[in-house]
């Protein structure tokens, strides 16, 4: 185990890192740069606890070494939000209050995050699909399937308020 | 540190200007405190577990005092200053927890409208307490904030028991949904677990534990430890630490991913685990396990009822472990220092705990401080204080703050389990239909579970305590008017404790079905004959209601739903009234279930597909948090029923990650409907568990309507359910073996010492040794030359074999197992003492084309020279000048010593004379350019044939036929590149050119093990070499075409997607480690590539699918940095070296052999590839 400096991007800044190249990145973003967001659920890539997005893909940090990273975008619970304003998957799991523990929580969200961004007409069966391989203990599966619904609406009228405009300007 | 404060202040009632209400006495505790700014901080002993319980017990507080409900922040389980309430367990906070804190927030109401009243000189009515605010009833201007009324002044009250609380008709708050208080920065990663503490100077630890996992009381336990190896973790940066007390035994390190490898490579001895009863069907060992019978209740004659019943019906339920498996494995911070230690810790149980670490360390309670933070979810007693404990002894170790964190496997392996029970019942049917006569007698073994690291250290004797523990709903809500109750008092098993629903779900399990065959055999609806024995009037009501809710159709036999296709119909009934606390107890919430069931009757799978639950809670402080708590209850509890079971081998838990204990995803939760009762003028009754209890039953009676069959034992898995409706086993399909060169070559040894003893003679055995010369100056080479040097290492991946075990290249020191004994790779690197610096061209030469070392001694054929040979001497020159003018390294690699006879050099030279044919390539003049290229780097340079070709029993490369035909490497096997290719799909130019080029081809998979290594040490060859490389190789493989490799692909997608069903049936628990372990990345419509095109799993061997299973697969994430390959893959694949056992890896080969190669012959002899890949190195 042999630390070299690297550099990687997380959540939109340029971070510098001196550590063993085969460390799973989950260490790295909560031991050397405090982020709180992914949580170690099993190191096996199986619980989805960990979850963060790399170039816009949810992916599981503990079985990504540093190495593997390279000038990809890594954003996690903590870059969602743009300042302020909440990610509205944030705010579609805050209002369902889809939570008990939470501890589940972030690879729920980064996991729904990632489908509404890619299928923004995302049904119930790809809702259930994108969320198979995160689990839950708490029981908390109905109200994140509510809180998941939420998002793929509010991610839906964002693209029509886009869309919206858009048009007008080409007729 | 970097915490919330809002998250977690803490009162200082010896500020000025505040309010604290004590508990009575002189060493009362504080329950409340009101400062000058409003702020009311209440103090609750329990906490909060995932439950929302922060959010409900301010409600209560803002209620009774009326303030804002954002004025008041929960502190929960504080050892310095909170109250001492006991473990946070049988759902008794709001019901029983709550009280003291709603009295203390009533007094200091009543204080505040006195002293209000005094000050404004106005009658007591006249103040009306609102919103925080002092106030007239008559629209006096009066205008006063409560933290005026404690400004500058230091209050102590006691909780008056009499201060009248406010009647719950004028309740606002309690009774309303609140959102809950901590999402908020829960759904941003601002709040803070115990696992996000991080204080100054904090190190990291890991545990290792004892080889009886899951096992804490015998004599074995805490003196099983017989030697820790230090030296084997020494070359680890940043360790600080090992400690071993007793079977105690840990590191420490500064970084965490340190820690964690220093407890992976950590060499301990331990003595073998006892063996113990078989868990895995667990009702004889609970039979056999020592018992008090306890009777709780004997009326009426049940004997004589059970002698006069017509239709006697004895039933036998039994109940398997099962585990809390919260998401987060336990994790503590302890800091011990001077004599004195803080911990902040996700316990359920502060103070208990608080007294276990005093104990362990030998130092009074006072000095111990627990911060209580919240953890993953736990439904009863995980990991929390034993992490604790770890932590404590390692920070006393070192000296300095230490964070521990369990790895999955050792939350899995160790939890105390939920325990197994076996529960009997004689009766039967009277004359009339009704129920002769109930004899229940119920066995749970299962204790509190002694924090770990005290019976490791030997604090406390491995002794198994008795706990009463089995009684919980062990009475029947039905008016058996003949019934006894015995519960068989008994030592835990496995290390056990409680687990949500505690003994009631299986006393209940036993409870609802056993009515519900009554009724059956009575011919009379399940309800109906429900009711007429339930005498409960809220019980009643409920039942009726769920019963309405429903739309419940009165039936008197099984099958009335019918099916469609494989799939059969059915509902179930089962209620019940969960009774907690030591017997008779304390009931909580009344629930009753209908559940609808799909079981397909071909696989066996019983899908729930709808619950309606009915729950009578009384008063609900936030009726969400309670709608909550339900929808938990009812999705784990129907995750338990269906699928949960621990596994054990004869010695441990084996079940160690979600695929060994599967858990309830997504796609299978079933839809539900929740009914609350309203009775909100009733005493308000615990939710945490109530609405698991009659899960059970109400899916078994759901089942048996669909099918006509009961099952009496969970979890309802395919495959039981599929040997129920078959009254068969599932089968395990055996085959013939296929032998293999090397497992022969124990009886070809004798021969072929003779024939290398005879051959020795043959040729010249002694070569002479070249003169050594000074190392060559870096500046005789062109760049040119030195660059082509490169490329011709590349091509030959010399580093692969070359790298130092450091990672230096060309250093050396690799060993590689071979037949014949262990070789190790020599440094390559300029150094002239332990290098290649000495050797002249001519020496280097003679090496690399006729096997011979400079001075004169044969190298071993793992040293490709029979490859090499025909390599042009342009090539050989270039690599020479690279190799010399690269940094020296000085350090020596092992020297390899073969077993005798081999270990005699010499006889090479009678190997070389058979085998060996020092020529250069012959290119092909009938072929173009591009195929030659590509030949001669795979013939010469190359040296594929060294692994991909079998070799015989002297150890060279058989010829003709066998040619690039498959061989081995490193443990590995390296499958055929000519058309004898197992794999489904044909090898194409292009799926080459991928595979090589980018590690990848989707056609076929990923590289892994010494490929993968290969493919990268050949990056810096340009792609004309590498489609070279193709072009040549695609040759080999004249049938292979892009458009029949498509078709052959989706053909093979097609077949396993066909073999799905029957995998699953010849492999059920191979089926469920592959959906938990492996498929959140090889599942369908994943990024990477089906296994159904992965040559691995078509092989006529394991061996490479046990090798990626058991070192994990680092390639594609360190080719996707490098070559941004088309799918961009960043993850690698994990070891489970230390998660699987030996029967579950042999059930997921089984399994993925059915699933992804169907038209294969399972595999057999799994212990010898086991034993095969084991021996490789690792």
């Amino acid at each position: 185990m042999v630390a070299i400096p690297m550099q990687i991007n997380v959540n939109g800044e340029a971070r510098s890192i001196e550590a063993d190249p085969k460390t799973p990145l989950l260490y790295i973003l909560r031991n050397d740069l405090a982020l709180n967001g992914p949580k170690y659920g099993c190191g096996l890539g199986e619980c989805g606890a960990c979850a963060i997005l790399v170039d816009g893909r949810a992916v599981r940090s503990c079985t990504i070494p540093l190495s593997a990273i390279g000038d990809r975008q890594v954003v996690t619970l903590e870059g969602l939000a743009s300042g302020e304003e909440l990610h509205p998957v944030q705010r579609a799991f805050i209002e369902e209050a889809a939570a008990q523990c939470g501890y589940c929580l972030n690879g729920m969200i980064i996991a729904t995050a990632a489908l509404v961004a890619a299928k923004v007409n995302a049904g119930e069966a790809d809702i259930r699909e994108a969320l198979r391989h995160h689990l839950c203990r708490c029981g908390t599966h109905m109200e994140i399937l509510a809180a998941a619904r939420r998002a793929v609406r509010y991610a839906q009228s964002e693209r029509q308020a886009i869309a919206t405009p858009e048009a007008e300007k080409q007729a | 540190m970097i915490r919330d404060e809002e998250q977690h202040g803490s009162a200082t009632p010896e500020a000025a200007g505040l309010l604290c209400v004590y508990s009575a006495g002189a060493d009362g505790r504080i329950y409340l405190s009101i400062d000058q700014a409003g702020v009311v901080r209440a103090f609750n002993g329990h906490v909060d577990l995932g439950t929302g319980i922060r959010t409900s017990l301010a409600q209560i507080v803002a209620e009774e005092l009326d303030v804002p409900f954002s004025h008041v922040e929960m502190i929960l389980g504080d050892t310095r200053t909170g109250p001492d309430q006991g473990a946070t367990i049988a759902s008794e906070t709001i019901q029983v927890a709550a009280i003291p804190l709603r009295q203390a927030s009533a007094t200091a109401r009543a204080y505040l409208i006195d002293k209000a009243a005094a000050h404004l000189d106005a009658p007591r009515d006249r103040i009306i307490l609102d919103e925080g605010v002092i106030r007239g009833s008559e629209g006096e201007n009066w205008n006063i904030p409560i933290g005026d009324l404690v400004a500058g002044e230091n209050i102590r009250l006691e909780i008056d028991p009499e201060a009248s609380v406010k009647p719950v008709s004028s309740y606002r708050l309690v009774g309303s949904s609140r959102p809950r208080v901590d999402i908020p920065a829960k759904a941003t990663g601002k709040w803070t677990y115990v696992h996000d503490v991080r204080i100054p100077g904090m190190l990291h630890g890991r545990v290792v534990r004892p080889p009886y996992a899951g096992f804490d009381h015998g004599d074995h336990v805490g003196n099983s430890l017989i030697a820790v190896d230090e030296a084997s973790v020494a070359h680890i940066d940043g360790l600080v630490a090992v400690v071993a007390i007793g079977d105690f035994v840990g590191v420490v390190a500064t970084r965490e991913e340190n820690a964690a490898e220093a407890a992976r490579s950590l060499k301990v001895d331990w003595r073998p685990a006892p063996h113990q009863p078989d868990l895995n069907s667990p009702e004889n060992a609970l039979r056999a396990n020592p018992a008090t019978p306890r009777k709780l209740a004997d009326r009426g004659n049940v004997d004589l009822a059970l002698a006069a019943s017509p239709q006697p019906m004895d039933r036998t339920y039994v109940w398997p472990y099962q585990m809390h498996a919260s998401i987060g494995p336990s994790c503590a911070v302890a800091d011990y220092r001077d004599g004195q230690l803080t911990v902040w810790s996700g316990t359920q149980n502060p103070f208990p705990m608080r007294r276990d670490l005093a104990l362990l360390l030998d130092i009074p309670e006072d000095l111990i401080v627990v911060e209580r933070l919240e953890a993953a979810g736990c439904y009863g007693r995980n990991c929390a204080d034993d992490v604790t404990a770890d932590a404590a002894l390692l920070s006393r170790a070192v000296g300095a703050p230490v964070r521990v964190q369990l790895t999955r496997e050792q939350e899995h392996a160790w939890e105390p389990k939920g325990a197994a029970q076996v529960m009997d019942v004689r009766g039967g049917l009277d004359l009339e239909g009704g129920p002769a006569a109930y004899d229940f007698q119920t066995r749970y073994p299962s204790n509190l579970a002694p924090t770990l690291p005290l019976i490791l250290t030997g604090k406390v004797p491995p002794v198994a305590e008795v706990l009463q523990m089995g009684d919980r709903t062990a009475i029947p809500p039905y008016a058996y008017g003949n019934l006894r109750v015995t519960v068989h008092d008994m030592p835990p098993i496995a290390r056990a404790s409680w687990f949500r629903g505690v003994s009631a779900m299986p006393n209940t399990f036993a409870h609802e079905c056993y009515v519900d065959e009554l009724a059956a055999a009575a011919g009379v609806d399940p309800i109906e004959y429900r009711l007429r024995y339930l005498h409960d009037p809220r019980a009643v009501d409920l039942v009726r209601a769920v019963a309405e809710r429903s739309k419940w159709v009165p039936h008197t036999t099984h099958g009335t739903l019918g099916g469609e296709g494989d799939l059969l119909y059915g509902r179930g009934f089962a209620y019940a009234v969960y009774v907690h606390g030591k017997f008779p107890g304390t009931a909580a919430a009344w629930a009753a279930w209908v559940a609808d069931v799909a079981v397909n009757k071909k696989t066996g799978e019983v899908a729930v597909t709808k619950v309606i639950c009915g729950q009578d809670s009384g008063l609900m402080i936030n009726p969400d948090g309670v709608r909550h708590q339900i929808h938990g209850n009812i999705i784990q509890s129907t995750s338990r029923v269906l699928k949960e079971k621990v596994d054990f081998s004869s010695t441990a838990v084996t079940s160690k990650e979600w695929g060994g204990y599967s858990l309830i995803t997504f796609p299978e939760v079933p839809d539900i409907d929740v009914l609350m009762i309203p009775r909100q003028d009733e005493p308000p009754l615990g939710v945490g568990e109530s609405a698991s209890v009659p899960s059970a039953a109400a899916i078994a009676n759901a089942v048996y309507d669909a099918t006509g069959i009961r099952f009496r034992e969970l979890p309802f898995t395919p495959e039981k359910i599929l040997a129920g409706l078959n009254g068969d086993e599932p089968i395990r399909t055996q085959t013939a073996s296929r032998k293999r060169w090397w497992r022969n070559l124990g009886l070809s040894v004798a021969g072929s010492v003779a024939a290398l003893s005879g051959l020795a003679t043959m040729a010249s055995p002694w070569r002479p040794a070249i003169p050594s010369i000074e190392r060559p100056g870096s500046d005789v080479y062109s760049a040119a030359t030195i660059e082509r040097g490169r490329l011709a290492s590349a091509a030959g991946a010399c580093n692969v074999c070359h790298v130092g075990n450091d990672g230096t290249p060309f250093a050396g020191g690799r060993r590689f197992d071979t037949p014949f004994g262990a070789v190790y790779a020599t440094n390559i690197t300029p150094d002239v003492e332990n290098g290649i610096g000495g050797w002249s061209y001519t020496a280097f030469e003679r090496a690399m084309r006729e096997g011979v070392s400079r001075d004169g001694h044969h190298l071993y054929p793992a040293h490709p020279y029979t490859s090499f040979a025909g390599a042009d001497d342009a090539d050989l020159q270039a690599l020479y000048a690279y190799l010399t003018t690269q940094q020296p390294v000085a350090q020596r690699a092992p020297e390899t010593r073969l077993k005798f006879p081999y270990s005699f050099r010499p006889m090479m030279a009678g190997w070389n004379a058979m085998f060996h044919k020092a020529e250069p390539f012959k290119y092909d003049a009938s072929r173009d350019s591009q195929w030659n290229r590509g030949a001669y780097l795979v013939e010469t340079l190359g040296h594929c044939s060294a692994c991909h070709t079998d070799r015989n029993a002297l150890g060279a490369e058989k010829r003709g036929a066998a040619h690039l035909s498959g061989g081995f490497a490193d443990g590995w096997e390296a499958p055929a590149l000519n058309a004898v290719a197992k794999g489904p799909v044909g090898w194409t130019e292009d799926a080459f050119f991928d595979y090589l080029r980018k590690g990848h081809s989707n056609q076929h998979g990923s590289a892994a093990g010494p490929m993968a290594d290969v493919v990268k040490a050949m990056q810096p060859l340009p792609d004309s070499d590498i489609r070279a490389i193709a072009n040549y190789l695609a040759s080999l493989n004249a049938d292979a075409a892009p458009d029949k490799a498509e078709a052959q692909r989706e053909a093979a997608l097609a077949a396993s997607n066909a073999a799905k069903t029957e995998a699953a049936r010849i492999s059920p628990r191979g089926e469920r480690i592959f959906n938990g372990a492996c498929a959140s990345c090889h599942g369908d419509d994943k990024i990477l590539s089906s296994l159904a095109l992965n040559s691995n799993l078509h092989a006529n061997t394991p061996d490479n699918l046990l090798q990626a299973l058991l070192t994990g697969v680092e390639a594609p994430a360190i080719l996707a940095q490098t070559t941004g390959r088309e799918a961009p893959e960043v993850m690698s694949m994990p070891s489970f070296r230390q998660t699987f056992d030996q029967r579950q890896l042999e059930d997921l080969a089984a399994y993925v052999r059915a699933r992804f190669a169907p038209d294969k012959p399972a595999w057999d002899d799994f212990a010898a590839a086991m034993q095969r890949v084991n021996a490789a190195p690792h």
